[in-house]
């Protein structure tokens, strides 16, 4: 483990004792590298602003928890990283069930904008002087004050449908018309809703409107799954980068168990996540090439990359989803006689990447495609808390491995590639070379791999009210699981933020001002993955509508809105 | 003078005829040859016919209404068909008589100028947006086209086809028409709306532009228009630019043009494949700079070279 500096926890003790004066509850350290306090709630947002401050704090991620059952009060908590100082710092504070109501910190921090959105739908704590109070993640026919995520809510309770809902949007700037890219669109591989505000060809605003797809994964976790199922749920949030969601659990639950992984285990967690780095990049590139139109790109990365998918299928039995994860360690092993044909299939990837690469950076076309399009300024990158490939490419040289060394990075540490430029280019040079490291990676680990156990013995129960923060970088940029745990041999709340939350709330920043060809590619070049950022609650706005109207009359309704002048 | 009208209506008859069934053809080579570029088997050969075939038989939604909208389609392919009939391919164009070169560069216009209309007149954003894109690439492309056919106009002293097609059978090559062949080789690119200048119809982007909006027997006869007119522009390439070696025999004349067709259509289909799609703004930026130095194949014709 990275050295946790004994003087800078002392300095945060004081800073926020200081701020706090009163309003400090409690300090506790659950876990090394975890400093929790405990704040009245009027202290949040002065603590909030000495953080970011003073300690360059990056704010992660808010949790809402009903601990109505324990304490008789909800909490919100804000999770923050100390990159530099390897260390996380939790901000809770109690909010009473008569006054739900808590400072919003989305003036301090634009990045906390959808967080605070979300546990305002599911927990039912209204963040005060929000800039954008619009609900987030609840369908638009969900109704008013209930609260999915609030102990008492049934996880299998169904709201009755409502007629003629819609989104609330944004209405476009005046002089300018909406050009809509989706819900349903030939680049979004899952439904996502942007209105492009536009002025001829040129991108003036936008406006958004996803988590079409919510699937109540955290109210599973929480009341219906136990410790060790969970990791096959947490592995099907993503459908590219399942092990990453899996392991990322599995290391919450361990460190607030205090459960040590035995050091084999360490290294082919490693392993398989790289793998799933490299095949996840391939595969990025060749839709980054679709979405331009480069379809040979396409075509040949996807080639590339299946004798990775083969080597997965060979290691685990599935291509994706390897159920390999559990609290502990793992279930399966790396058998060592596959050594020898995972070093041949990386030798053959590499030597095909770097041809990829050499084709693609003589280019000029492509780079008349990618350079100066979709920039994310440093200072936007750092405001909105932007993680992975896309703060890198802006010079936010932060990375999971490095700042909060997990599994065995310890031992094989990357060597982080960043970019200045801050554009879809620099975000494909970026990944090119991070692909290249990580097979780099693999090959390390798979030198250095020791024997001995896969999974620790676990014989006491987990004990409940422990805290345990946990932090993957998967291809998309930092996964994040926060998980306390309760009785019942599950989790009492457990908190999943994919990379492609944060990244996604940069869209506005970088469309602004470009052209309406250019959207797609700024938009693909965050590699975004909408099933991991929607997890949660299960309604399809459209039923609905489908219900009431046949087939037939919808489509006599489109056509007729289409002869009508269409969308305006 | 009967006879004579029969002849040319039967001659009208075979070059329609060689566009409508010889495209779908050519389409097919190419993407077999794009498939093999990408690794891929592809799909056979004949597959552009089944998809014709496939689209005629399936339902016409009628999203929109309307003159413009109803007629369109056979429209342009009629315009299109037209355009084979007043140019050569292969033989002396049948409807020759009937215009020069100003005609013929008017009826190529047409069926961007339907297509456009139809994008306009489906009423839907990503339709008007192809449109307006549609019109930009042509008012960018048009001018290298004429520039090119005028530079054949100015060596042959005359503006009728088969006058240059002969002057230059008779004269051989010559710098003002390598340049101007090689302009209209680029242009040829955008006209057949192949990369880096899909950007009218940019499926990524605007989900297939001016024809969203179009199904079953309308895209068919916009598709076939399309298909059609990457022949018959390729063919007005090699006949005006590239007429050698001429034989003088009919069927082997033919048999040469076809082949030389085929090694155009070649070449823009690999330059498709290794490229991305440009933005509109860059694409007009690119054929402003090919239409500049195309006046040059009208400098050399003028000096004589």
């Amino acid at each position: 483990m990275s050295t946790i500096d004994q003087a800078t926890v002392t300095r945060l003790k004081e800073a926020v004792a200081a701020h706090g004066d009163r309003a400090l509850l409690s300090t506790t350290q659950p876990h090394a590298d975890t400093l929790r306090f405990a704040i009245e709630k009027t202290a949040m947002r002065s603590v909030v602003v000495e953080l970011v401050n003073n300690f360059q704090a990056r704010f992660l991620i808010s949790v809402g928890t009903d601990k109505r059952p324990v304490t008789g009060d909800f909490a919100i908590l804000h999770l923050f990283s100390l990159d530099r100082e390897h260390l996380y710092v939790l901000l809770e504070s109690p909010v009473s069930e008569k006054d739900p109501r808590i400072e919003s910190i989305t003036e301090v921090i634009p990045g906390a904008n959808w967080a605070e959105r979300e546990f305002r739908d599911a927990i039912g704590v209204h963040p005060d002087g929000h800039p954008d109070p619009r609900r987030l993640l609840l369908a638009d026919d969900w109704p008013e004050g209930v609260f999915p995520l609030r102990k008492d809510f049934p996880y299998n309770y169904q709201p009755p449908r409502a007629e003629n809902v819609r989104p609330q949007m944004l209405k476009p700037p005046a002089g300018a018309s909406v050009m809509p890219i989706g819900p349903f669109f030939p680049v979004l591989e899952e439904p996502a809703y942007w209105r492009m505000f536009v002025e001829g060809e040129t991108v003036v605003g936008c406006d958004t409107r996803i988590f079409y797809n919510h699937r109540g994964i955290e109210k599973l976790g929480d009341s219906v799954l136990t410790y060790n199922e969970i990791p096959y749920l947490a592995e099907r949030i993503c459908g590219i980068c399942g092990f990453i969601h899996s392991t990322c659990y599995c290391q919450a639950v361990e460190k607030a168990a205090g459960i040590e992984v035995p050091r084999r285990a360490r290294y082919i967690r490693t392993i398989m996540l790289e793998l799933e780095r490299i095949h996840s990049h391939l595969l990025w590139l060749g839709i980054a090439g679709h979405i331009i139109g480069f379809e040979t790109v396409l075509m040949q990365t996807w080639r590339i990359r299946e004798p990775v998918m083969w080597l997965c299928e060979e290691i685990s039995g599935n291509r994706k989803t390897y159920g390999m994860n559990t609290v502990g360690g793992l279930r399966r092993d790396l058998p060592n006689q596959i050594k020898p044909k995972l070093f041949e299939t990386l030798a053959e990837v590499e030597k095909e990447t770097i041809a990829v690469r050499n084709a693609i950076v003589g280019d000029t076309t492509l780079q008349a495609r990618t350079k100066g399009v979709g920039v994310l300024t440093k200072e936007w990158a750092k405001k909105i808390c932007v993680v992975g490939p896309p703060a890198r490419a802006s010079g936010v040289a932060i990375d999971a491995r490095i700042d909060h060394p997990y599994a065995a990075y310890d031992e094989v540490p990357p060597r982080i590639a960043t970019q200045e430029a801050g554009d879809t280019w620099a975000r494909v040079l970026v990944r090119v070379a991070e692909l290249l490291e990580s097979i780099r990676l693999v090959r390390e680990a798979l030198s250095a791999m020791p024997p001995g156990p896969i999974c620790a013995e676990i014989k006491e129960e987990i004990p409940p009210g422990r805290v345990g923060v946990s932090v993957v970088e998967a291809p998309r940029g930092e996964a994040v699981h926060f998980v306390l745990t309760g009785g019942d041999n599950r989790p009492y709340r457990w908190r999943v933020r994919a990379p492609t939350y944060p990244n996604l709330q940069a869209m506005p920043a970088m469309v602004a001002g470009a052209n309406i060809a250019d959207v797609p590619i700024t938009l693909g070049s965050l590699d975004p993955c909408f099933s991991c950022t929607e997890r949660l609650e299960t309604i399809d706005r459209r039923t609905s509508e489908v219900r009431v109207y046949s087939h037939a009359e919808l489509l006599e309704m489109s056509r007729s809105r289409a002869r009508n002048g269409g969308i305006r | 003078m009967t006879a004579w009208l029969i002849k040319i209506f039967l001659l009208c008859l075979l070059n329609a005829a060689a566009a409508l069934f010889l495209s779908p053809l050519f389409e097919g080579i190419m993407r077999k040859l794009r498939a093999a570029l990408h690794s891929r088997i592809g799909p056979p050969i004949t597959q552009p016919y089944w998809d014709l075939l496939k689209l005629l038989g399936k339902e016409d939604l009628g999203s929109t209404g309307g003159v413009v909208y109803a007629g369109m389609p056979a429209i342009t392919l009629g315009s299109v068909l037209l355009l084979a009939a007043l140019v050569p391919m292969g033989a002396a164009a049948p409807l020759a008589f009937a215009g020069d070169l100003i005609v013929v560069l008017y009826v190529a216009t047409m069926s961007s100028v339907l297509i456009m209309l139809v994008g306009f007149a489906s009423a839907s954003p990503y339709a008007s947006i192809g449109s307006s894109r549609e019109m930009m690439m042509l008012l960018s492309v048009e001018p290298i086209l004429a520039i090119a056919l005028s530079a054949g106009a100015f060596k042959a002293k005359t503006l009728a086809l088969g006058g240059i097609v002969n002057w230059q059978v008779q004269n051989g090559p010559s710098i003002s028409m390598a340049i101007g062949g090689v302009a209209f080789f680029l242009a040829l690119q955008a006209v057949a709306g192949k990369l880096p200048f899909d950007i009218a119809e940019a499926d990524q982007e605007i989900m297939g532009g001016s024809l969203v909006e179009q199904s079953g027997p309308r895209l068919a006869l916009l598709r076939w228009a399309m298909w059609a007119k990457q022949l018959v522009f390729a063919f007005l390439l090699v006949e005006v630019f590239f007429p050698w070696p001429h034989f003088g025999t009919y069927l082997v004349d033919l048999v040469a043009t076809t082949v030389k067709v085929l090694v155009v259509l070649v070449l823009v289909s690999v330059i498709d494949v290794v490229n991305p799609r440009l933005r509109i703004d860059q694409a007009m930026g690119y054929y402003m700079r090919v239409g500049v130095s195309s006046l040059a194949a009208l400098a050399f014709a003028m000096i004589g070279k």
